[in-house]
């Protein structure tokens, strides 16, 4: 089964009324939609604000989805098109990336903006998570470490890995869930209740 | 079998399902499964949100705050707008209930229109059974009495509107002529006649009234009243005042009522 297959069995949860499958859509792609959207707008928070009106769309016209595409795909254009819909609306242009920042003054600027996040609160919190996160991968016996970098940073399945590794797809399988049980605990540790509604820390 | 397990075993195992399922590597028919929990299991739900953010944060993707902020105002707009499909079974009880029903679909207005039909024919069958009730006693040869007050309409709401004291002459001499009297005055007391308007009697009242006063009347004022009851509608001049009532008058009246008289 492939990520594609796996979101649909979700996506065909969400059109026969269980509302919770498509939070689980969110809650997996809500991080890579804001940064897309940050292609856009400047703003963190705007990239949120559109980021959330993009999946409410895709909420509304999830019953015409027939899973010719994947529904991250799908989710992509729907995300995309709000974008430029919001931008239009407020009559600004977006951010061009394809400029030639010869000056590494300008370009520092660019990713300095980039990199703003809304609120103190939030980038402490962030900043926190990706602490905790890296220290934690750091600590991971290597086979650990590399299956989950390989899975995570270079996006291959798990028989690509296990190719690459030279093991088993079920052990691959198994230290992929070794390692992130490992960082979840760290997780855990620093946060208690886990990080399920962080709203209320931020 | 699961039972004899360690609780622990048991939920390592559900977590390595929820971590290959997260990276689409777990067979459909045990995603379906986990999906169903994982629509009642919030602590599931936490560790699948973790898992998301591990990844967003292993890939350091630049200007993205690592919260779930969005999936939590997403949630909450979700949660009031209409589910889809038949929301029974497990997704019935998943932790965001749906807020709204679905719309009742196409398929059902045919059940709606026949609800709405049948008063309305109802309705039409009884008018037209009325219709024909009323064709028919119309109709009816040997009544005259029933046939006068049909086409003398006005006079016979004043029977109703001007009671008169002691035993009415005519009227109470023939029971069928007042049920239909008492069954005229539920349509007709709306409106009653003006009181300036002088008071006429009904043409069966008018012909006993000419009767009885044959022999003591004027020829003028008999042709006159004869004529009026001829044309079915009374005289002019020739009315029936309160004071004037047969029975007080004359002794022949008296005698006529109380042979009527049931």
């Amino acid at each position: 089964m492939t990520v594609e297959e796996s979101d649909l069995v979700l996506v065909k949860r969400v059109q026969r009324g269980d509302k919770g499958a498509f939070d689980l859509l969110v809650r997996k792609y809500q991080h890579k939609v804001v940064k897309l959207v940050l292609r856009y707008v400047r703003n963190p928070a705007e990239a949120e604000d559109i980021a959330q009106e993009a999946f409410i769309k895709a909420y509304r016209a999830l019953p015409q989805f027939r899973g010719d595409s994947a529904f991250y795909t799908w989710m992509y254009r729907i995300a995309i098109n709000t974008a430029k819909n919001s931008l239009a609306s407020r009559d600004r242009s977006p951010i061009a990336y394809d400029l030639d920042l010869t000056d590494p003054e300008e370009s520092h600027s660019v990713q300095t903006k980039l990199q703003d996040p809304d609120t103190p609160e939030g980038m402490a919190l962030t900043e926190e998570i990706r602490g905790i996160v890296n220290s934690a991968i750091e600590g991971l016996p290597e086979e650990l470490k590399t299956a989950i970098v390989l899975r995570e940073l270079d996006g291959l399945s798990y028989e690509e890995i296990a190719a690459a590794m030279e093991c088993p797809v079920g052990t691959v399988r198994s230290r992929i869930f070794r390692a992130r049980e490992a960082i979840d605990k760290r997780l855990r540790e620093v946060f208690e209740g886990g990080l399920g509604r962080t709203e209320e820390m931020v | 079998m699961n039972e004899d397990r360690p609780s622990s075993e048991r939920h390592g195992e559900r977590d390595s399902q929820l971590s290959a399922m997260f990276d689409g590597e777990l067979s459909a028919a045990e995603c379906e499964l986990l999906a169903r929990r994982l629509a009642r299991d919030e602590v599931l739900r936490g560790q699948w949100t973790r898992y998301a953010l591990i990844g967003a944060a292993l890939r350091a993707e630049r200007g993205v705050a690592l919260h779930d902020r969005v999936a939590w105002r997403v949630q909450s707009a979700v949660a009031q707008e209409a589910s889809y499909g038949d929301s029974s079974g497990d997704a019935a009880n998943s932790a965001i209930r749906p807020a709204t029903v679905v719309p009742a679909t196409s398929s059902s207005a045919p059940g709606r229109w026949i609800r709405f039909a049948r008063p309305v024919a109802g309705a039409g069958i009884a008018a037209g059974v009325a219709a024909i009730s009323i064709l028919w006693l119309r109709a009816q040869p040997g009544d005259p009495q029933l046939l006068a007050r049909a086409e003398a309409p006005a006079p016979s709401t004043q029977i109703v509107l001007t009671p008169e004291p002691g035993p009415v002459p005519i009227l109470a001499a023939t029971p069928k002529a007042s049920r239909d009297t008492a069954s005229e005055a539920a349509v007709f007391s709306a409106t009653p006649e003006p009181s300036s308007r002088p008071s006429f009697a009904p043409p069966a009242r008018l012909a006993n009234y000419v009767v009885a006063h044959s022999e003591y009347s004027g020829p003028l004022s008999r042709r006159l009243a004869l004529s009026g009851l001829v044309a079915g509608e009374p005289a002019e001049g020739i009315t029936m005042p309160e004071s004037a009532a047969p029975a007080q008058n004359s002794k022949p009246d008296t005698k006529k009522v109380a042979t009527d008289a049931p």
